[in-house]
C-alpha cells in the first residue's frame, strides 16, 4: 500500500501456503491504514523514545496484530493465518520504519544501500547469537523459518527505528520474494543505475525472474527529494506481483 | 502409521510419513533432504522388512547414530532417536494421522514457516546456552554485545540565542531542531526550517543530520551526517548549542 501524499508505504507479505495467508496480509494493511486516517490528536503515549508519527505507525502495527488475531480465532478458516509487515511513515525528513517478519527496509543514502531492518528469522537470530556467520547459510529447511509474524499470537514486538532521509536518497520496502532472488549489490546497482523509481522496481522485477523467483514479490521504492518547500516524495514506484502457488 | 520426525536443535522441522520407506541425504531426489554439509549425499535409508522397521546408513561419510552408537543397520524401536550430522530424527511407530493444522507441530506453511511461542522459547533457550558457550571459550567470536553501563545521554546546552529552555536533553531516539511542533529544541521565526538538524542515538553515540537551513559545526558547514564530539558547537539558524554528555553537567554543577 502506498500513500504517497502522505509518506505512507507498507508492504505485508501472507504467510505462504498458510490458510488465508493474503486474508492475514490484506487485513494487516487495511487495519494499518484504518488506523493512521483522521484525528492524529490524543494518540501515541507521550513516553514514547520516538517522534510522535513513528509512535503512531508502532500502535498502528500492534493494533493490527490484535486484530487479525482475533479475525483468525473468530474464524476457524482462517486459523493460524499470519504476515510479515514493513511501513516506513516519512515526515519532517524522518522516515519512521516499523516492521515484523522479513520483509525488509532498506535506505539508500550516499551512495550507500544500508539496511533499516532485522530479519525475523532463526537465521537472524543465529547470527545474532554468534552462532552462524552471515556468509554461512543454514540449511535450507530453516532458511525460511521466521521467529515473529503478524497475527499468530495477542501480542507481537514491534521493531522500530527512525532514520533521517535528505534530498537524493531511496527507501526501498520489499517482500522477501525480492530479496531472496537480488543480492543487496544488485539492489543498489538498480538505484544508482536508473534513479526513476518505478524503472527500479521494474528492474528489480525482471532481475529477480531472471534469478529463477517463484515467491510472490512486492517492492516499493520512494525517491527523496529534499526542499522543505517541495513535495518531499518525488515518485513513488511499486511492483506487486502474483504468482499461483506451485504444485509440489 | 509411523512417522520420521526431522529435529534441529530440539525443533521440530518437518514430518514424514514412513510409507514404503524414506531416503536420508542432502542431495535433492532424497524423500527427506537435509542440506548440511555435515551429511552425505545419499546418507541413509529407512525400509519395511515384514514388520520390521530398518533403517540402514548408506556409508555415509560421518555416520548414522541410534540413540548415540553408530549402526550401520539397525531396527528401528518407537522412539529410537537417528543422529544424522547435527539433525536428529525421531522415529514414532504409532502416530496418527498428521493432522492438517493443530497436530503438526511445525506447520509447513508453503515457502516461509513460523515458530510458535513454544517453539520460540526452545529456541531462545538454545540460542543463550550458545551465547553463554561463546562466551566462556577465549577464542569465540563475540557475540552480541551486552550492554554492561547505562547508555550515557547526551544534552544540548543553549549558548546563545533564544529558545525556551537552557538545556535539552537528549533522551529520544530522534531529537528534532526547527520550527516543527514535534522539535525539541524549537526555533521561531517563519523564516526558520520547519525542521534543521535531526539528532539521532545510534548506539552510544549521537549522530547529526542537517535538514533544512543552515546549520554550522565548530564554525564549519554541516554537510551529511556527523557524529557528535564532547564540545562541538553547533549554530542552527542563529542559536548557539553546545553537545555533552549529560554526566559530565552534572559533575559540572555538583562541583
Amino acid at each position: 500500500m502506498s500513500r504517497a501524499e502522505e509518506g505512507l508505504f507498507v508492504v505485508c507479505d501472507g504467510m505462504g501456503g498458510a490458510p488465508a495467508g493474503e486474508v492475514a496480509s490484506e487485513l494487516a494493511i487495511q487495519a494499518i491504514a484504518r488506523r493512521l486516517t483522521g484525528d492524529e490528536s490524543g494518540e501515541g503515549s507521550t513516553s514514547s523514545p520516538f517522534l510522535p508519527h513513528t509512535t503512531r505507525l508502532l500502535d498502528a502495527v500492534r493494533q493490527s496484530n490484535e486484530f487479525i488475531y482475533g479475525q483468525a480465532q473468530k474464524d476457524p478458516r482462517q486459523a493460524g493465518m499470519g504476515t510479515t509487515v514493513v511501513s516506513a511513515w516519512i515526515r519532517e525528513q524522518i522516515a519512521g520504519v516499523a516492521h515484523v517478519g522479513d520483509s525488509r527496509a532498506y535506505l539508500w543514502h550516499n551512495e550507500r544501500l544500508e539496511p533499516l531492518t532485522r530479519d525475523h528469522s532463526l537465521m537472524e537470530a543465529h547470527i545474532e547469537a554468534g552462532l552462524a556467520d552471515e556468509g554461512k547459510k543454514l540449511p535450507v529447511e530453516q532458511q525460511n523459518l521466521l521467529v515473529r509474524v503478524l497475527g499468530r499470537e495477542p501480542a507481537v514486538e514491534v521493531d522500530v527505528t527512525e532514520v533521517p532521509v535528505q534530498s537524493g536518497d531511496y527507501v526501498l520496502l520489499c517482500s522477501d520474494g525480492l530479496t531472496r532472488m537480488v543480492s543487496e549489490e544488485e539492489l543498489a546497482k538498480a538505484i544508482q543505475t536508473f534513479q526513476e523509481p518505478q524503472q527500479i522496481c521494474d528492474h528489480l522485477i525482471a532481475t529477480a525472474n531472471h534469478n529463477g523467483g517463484a515467491d510472490n514479490i512486492t517492492v516499493v521504492v520512494v525517491e527523496v527529494t529534499g526542499r522543505w518547500w517541495h513535495q518531499l516524495i518525488k515518485g513513488v514506484g511499486s511492483h506487486l506481483r502474483r504468482t499461483l502457488s506451485r504444485p509440489h | 502409521m509411523s512417522k520420521l520426525t526431522l529435529q534441529y536443535e530440539g525443533i521440530v522441522l518437518k514430518d514424514y510419513a514412513l510409507g514404503s520407506g524414506v531416503t536420508i541425504g542432502r542431495l535433492p531426489d532424497n524423500a527427506m533432504i537435509i542440506d548440511n554439509p555435515a551429511v552425505s549425499g545419499h546418507h541413509a535409508r529407512v525400509l519395511l522388512e515384514g514388520q520390521q522397521v530398518i533403517l540402514e546408513d548408506l556409508r555415509s561419510t560421518n555416520g548414522t547414530f541410534v540413540n548415540g552408537r553408530p549402526i550401520t543397520r539397525h531396527v528401528l524401536q518407537h522412539g529410537d532417536e537417528v543422529l544424522v550430522g547435527k539433525h536428529s530424527i525421531v522415529f514414532d511407530q504409532n502416530a496418527v494421522e498428521p493432522q492438517p493444522v493443530a497436530g503438526a507441530p511445525l506447520e509447513s506453511l508453503g515457502d516461509t514457516v513460523y515458530l510458535d511461542t513454544k517453539q520460540h522459547r526452545a529456541l531462545r533457550a538454545t540460542l543463550e546456552s550458545a551465547r553463554a558457550d561463546a562466551a566462556k571459550s577465549v577464542n569465540a567470536r563475540p557475540a552480541t554485545p551486552v550492554a554492561t553501563a547505562p547508555r550515557r545521554v547526551g544534552v544540548l546546552r543553549v549558548i546563545a540565542g533564544r529558545s525556551e529552555q537552557d538545556q535539552y536533553d537528549l533522551g529520544a531516539h530522534t531529537s528534532l531542531i526547527g520550527r516543527s511542533d514535534t522539535a525539541l529544541v524549537r526555533l521561531r521565526g517563519w523564516f526558520k526550517p520547519s525542521v534543521a538538524v535531526a539528532i539521532a542515538r545510534s548506539g552510544n553515540s549521537y549522530v547529526a543530520t542537517p535538514l533544512g537551513g543552515k546549520t554550522l559545526i565548530n564554525d564549519e558547514r554541516l554537510e551529511g551526517r556527523r557524529i557528535l564530539q564532547d564540545g562541538d558547537m553547533l549554530n542552527v539558524s542563529g542559536l548557539i548549542l553546545e553537545f555533552c554528555w549529560k554526566d559530565d553537567v552534572q559533575a559540572e554543577s555538583a562541583a
